[in-house]
């Protein structure tokens, strides 16, 4: 790219834009944020910003939540502890029993799948996919199609 | 005067700075009446510190810089797809009608059609050329801090406001001295 090019066409679109000023905020923008902070001051204490609560209430829910967190830190070692004591075979067992049944999953769904494809055909499921994704494809179409709608509404 | 007055006030002087701010780096401007109001709703809240502050133009920029800027990565990659393509069909459609009629753009225009005629390109831009434009030529950024600002490379901020400068002086028919090879 010639450099002297890019030179003179920075210089010309800055000085267009340069020259453009400020745009005009529209004229209800001024009310439209008071009301806003009215209706925010109108708030009772607990249902605004955390960062805006006294000082008191501050503490008190800071110190509810650690006592929270703490008493689940407990609760989860104190169980895990007498797990571990009372009968651990059995415990450790039934872990193994679940994680085998969830490992087992894909192979059950591709067998299914595998029995799908002989009674239905393949045409019939490769026509399921694509009006699944043709589905898909409306719903985000439609989708945005109302977004615009809405805020070209506002 | 009370504290509302005064705030209301405050908001009348700057409301103009932050909404050009958020439109021209949003191009929407529901989008940018929200983040001018949510810049505002934030100076309300330490509006005791910033009240009289020299830098106080700059912090309300910046909030409405970065509030616009995060508005648009929230946005963008759910709807940028189909906003693009009604963005291109809009934008040839309009080309034909905006300047088929007049050669030299200049003499044809007042100042302020021609305003509004930078104003309404720089709004066709598409996200990816406008907003490092903007950030560059509005908020005099250097492309270094608008590709950390945007976390893309150097060599791609360059390129889009190269590619947008482009399709300005398409759009508003500028003629350069020298001529791109």
């Amino acid at each position: 790219m010639n450099p002297e090019y890019e030179k003179q066409l920075e210089a010309a679109i800055d000085r267009e834009l340069k020259g453009l000023g400020e745009l005009s905020a529209p004229a209800t923008l001024t009310s439209r944020i008071m009301r806003t902070l009215e209706q925010r001051a109108a708030l009772p204490w607990y249902r605004r910003a955390w960062q805006t609560w006294p000082v008191a209430g501050q503490v008190a829910s800071l110190t509810a939540l650690l006592v929270v967190f703490g008493g689940v830190c407990f609760g989860v070692v104190g169980l895990l502890q007498a797990a571990s004591t009372t009968a651990p075979a059995h415990q450790i067992g039934g872990w193994l029993t679940g994680v085998g049944a969830v490992l087992k999953t894909p192979a059950v769904l591709a067998e299914v799948a595998v029995l799908a494809v002989r009674q239905l055909g393949m045409p019939l499921l490769v026509g399921c996919i694509a009006g699944m994704i043709l589905a898909y494809v409306a719903c985000i179409g439609l989708g945005t199609v109302w977004l615009r709608l809405a805020v070209a509404r506002r | 005067m009370t504290d509302a007055q005064q705030f209301e006030a405050f908001v009348r002087d700057y409301q103009n700075m932050v909404f050009s701010t958020a439109m021209r780096l949003l191009a929407n401007q529901s989008d940018a009446e929200d983040v001018t109001q949510e810049t505002f709703l934030r100076a309300y809240e330490r509006f005791g510190e910033l009240q009289g502050s020299a830098t106080l133009g700059g912090w309300l920029k910046t909030v409405a810089t970065n509030l616009s800027l995060n508005h648009l990565t929230r946005y963008r990659s759910r709807w940028s797809f189909f906003s693009e393509m009604m963005r291109h069909g809009e934008e040839d459609e309009e080309h034909e009608v905006e300047f088929a009629a007049a050669d030299n753009t200049d003499d044809a225009l007042t100042q302020s059609e021609r305003r509004e005629l930078v104003e309404q390109a720089l709004q066709k831009l598409s996200p990816k050329e406008r907003v490092p434009l903007v950030l560059y030529h509005f908020e005099g950024l250097r492309y270094e801090e608008i590709a950390e600002k945007l976390g893309v490379s150097l060599g791609k901020v360059k390129t889009d406001i190269f590619r947008a400068r482009e399709v300005l002086r398409r759009k508003l028919r500028l003629k350069l001295a020298e001529e791109p090879r």
